[in-house]
């Protein structure tokens, strides 16, 4: 049988730590891959990701259902994120590619992709992180939030707080910015070529 | 070109964002189609940033799988093997102090005494002890013969455990043949305030005991540090005494060559 967040949250409120650790297992990943595109740091993410769920499990018995127990978790998350880019004063990290690994390149490759593909897919992909690095803060949890959580604009309005307009506002600036980064760092190794 | 600007009549980037998300109402969303048949400059728009959203979707954040070193966990996996998925992540700093409080807590069980004195290095605990001393015990009875050499005290600690190793095996068989002797009674205050006094004697006893244990401790730690005194003046004396004769003989060699010396001058 699959229990609901909710009925899971009431289950671990009554002292089942399974279904608290079935709520981690559920969540982990998409509230890493939140901390992972705001902070932009792999080992940060992962000290994000365990944050949520320890400051989630102390604060259950708090948890009153007003909101659903996913925003409320992406609510600590963002938070935490927040805390990050206070603390280290600084715009999310691209994890350079010399980083690369090339054994861990060919491990990523799907089978019926060639080497060049797989380049290719890894070079848009930092383009990308580049790009959404650039952005404000504000504008790039917007995006995240949209684009890789699928929530309303109405639910990402109630999880950072402001009107449901702005959100939107929020949405277009970061994509048209997106859209010029996207488009220099295209047009860069062309003209390094020429 | 006829249409440069923009003509819709409300707030274009925010009618924009939602059709591009296909969050709205289908009112809003045929209200704004509309718009897009006549204005090539939104639906370029709206074009350019779905190519944007397409490229969004290429970049995936390392594996978490990967990343944490951890496979997915089974749900039908035991609670305490599941908790390892997110406690066993736990900070390296946190860790250390973990390892050092258990490295502190396991040295105060096993009574670790570690000693530094002329005979080097030396780490024993309290619970290896008994071994120990019943080793030098047993090689007491040759005493000079090896390298510990019986000291007075040693055997006042021998007597000492032996009576401590007794008293011990003696309290449970107390302790069991009055609580069989009162069983029936139990209830009784007369004897609830027996068993208080015995307690109570018990612990007197015990704080005795450690009384006594630590004052020979602490005689023994003098004694050590009087013997590593007493030889560290001995080996003073001794280099003292090196450096006198190698003077002295010196001396003796500076004097004839004096003496050759003006032997040679009165003679010329």
């Amino acid at each position: 049988m699959t229990w609901t967040d909710e009925e899971l949250v009431a289950r671990s409120i009554g002292g089942d730590a399974n279904s608290f650790n079935e709520l981690i297992l559920r969540w982990e990943r998409p509230i890493y891959a939140l901390a992972y595109r705001t902070i932009g740091r792999e080992e940060d993410a992962r000290d994000v990701c365990q944050e949520t769920f320890l400051r989630a499990f102390r604060a259950l018995p708090g948890f009153r259902g007003q909101a659903k127990f996913s925003s409320w978790l992406y609510r600590i998350a963002l938070n935490l994120c927040r805390d990050w880019i206070r603390r280290e004063r600084r715009t999310p990290v691209v994890q350079t590619p010399e980083d690369v690994d090339l054994m861990d390149l060919a491990a990523a490759a799907a089978p019926s992709e060639s080497v060049e593909d797989l380049v290719a897919r890894k070079d848009l992909a930092r383009s990308v992180e580049r790009a959404m690095a650039r952005l404000p803060e504000e504008q790039r949890t917007a995006i995240v939030l949209k684009e890789y959580h699928g929530l309303t604009f109405q639910e990402i309005a109630d999880l950072v707080g402001c009107p449901l307009s702005t959100v939107k506002t929020r949405l277009y600036q970061g994509l048209t910015v997106l859209r010029r980064e996207l488009v220099k760092n295209a047009n860069a190794p062309r003209a390094l070529k020429s | 070109m006829t249409d440069t600007v923009c003509g819709y009549s409300g707030d274009r980037d925010e009618a924009l964002i939602a059709y591009l998300y296909d969050d709205e109402d289908t009112a809003r969303r045929a209200e704004f189609e509309t718009h897009l048949a006549i204005c090539w400059r939104c639906r370029d728009e709206v074009d350019a940033l779905r190519g944007v959203r397409r490229q969004l979707a290429r970049w995936s954040p390392p594996s978490f799988a990967v990343a944490s070193h951890q496979p997915p966990v089974a749900s039908h996996q035991s609670p305490a093997t599941s908790h390892r998925t997110w406690w066993r992540e736990i900070p390296a700093w946190a860790q250390v102090a973990a390892a050092l409080l258990v490295l502190g807590v396991s040295a105060g069980v096993a009574n670790l005494d570690v000693r530094y004195d002329r005979n080097g290095l030396s780490v024993r605990t309290g619970w290896s002890k008994p071994s120990t001393e019943s080793a030098i015990a047993a090689t007491g009875a040759a005493p000079g013969v090896g390298p510990a050499m019986p000291t007075p005290w040693r055997a006042d600690l021998t007597a000492l455990e032996r009576q401590l190793r007794s008293e011990i095996r003696a309290v449970p068989a107390s302790v069991a043949t009055a609580s069989h002797a009162t069983a029936p009674a139990r209830a009784t205050p007369a004897n609830d305030a027996e068993i208080l006094r015995r307690v109570r004697a018990l612990l007197d006893e015990s704080e005795k005991r450690q009384q006594r244990e630590l004052a020979l401790r602490v005689g023994e730690v003098l004694r050590d540090v009087d013997a590593v005194r007493q030889a560290d003046l001995r080996k003073i004396d001794r280099s003292l005494n090196g450096v006198q004769n190698s003077l002295g003989v010196e001396v003796l060699k500076q004097r004839e060559s004096l003496n050759m010396l003006m032997r040679v001058s009165q003679r010329q």
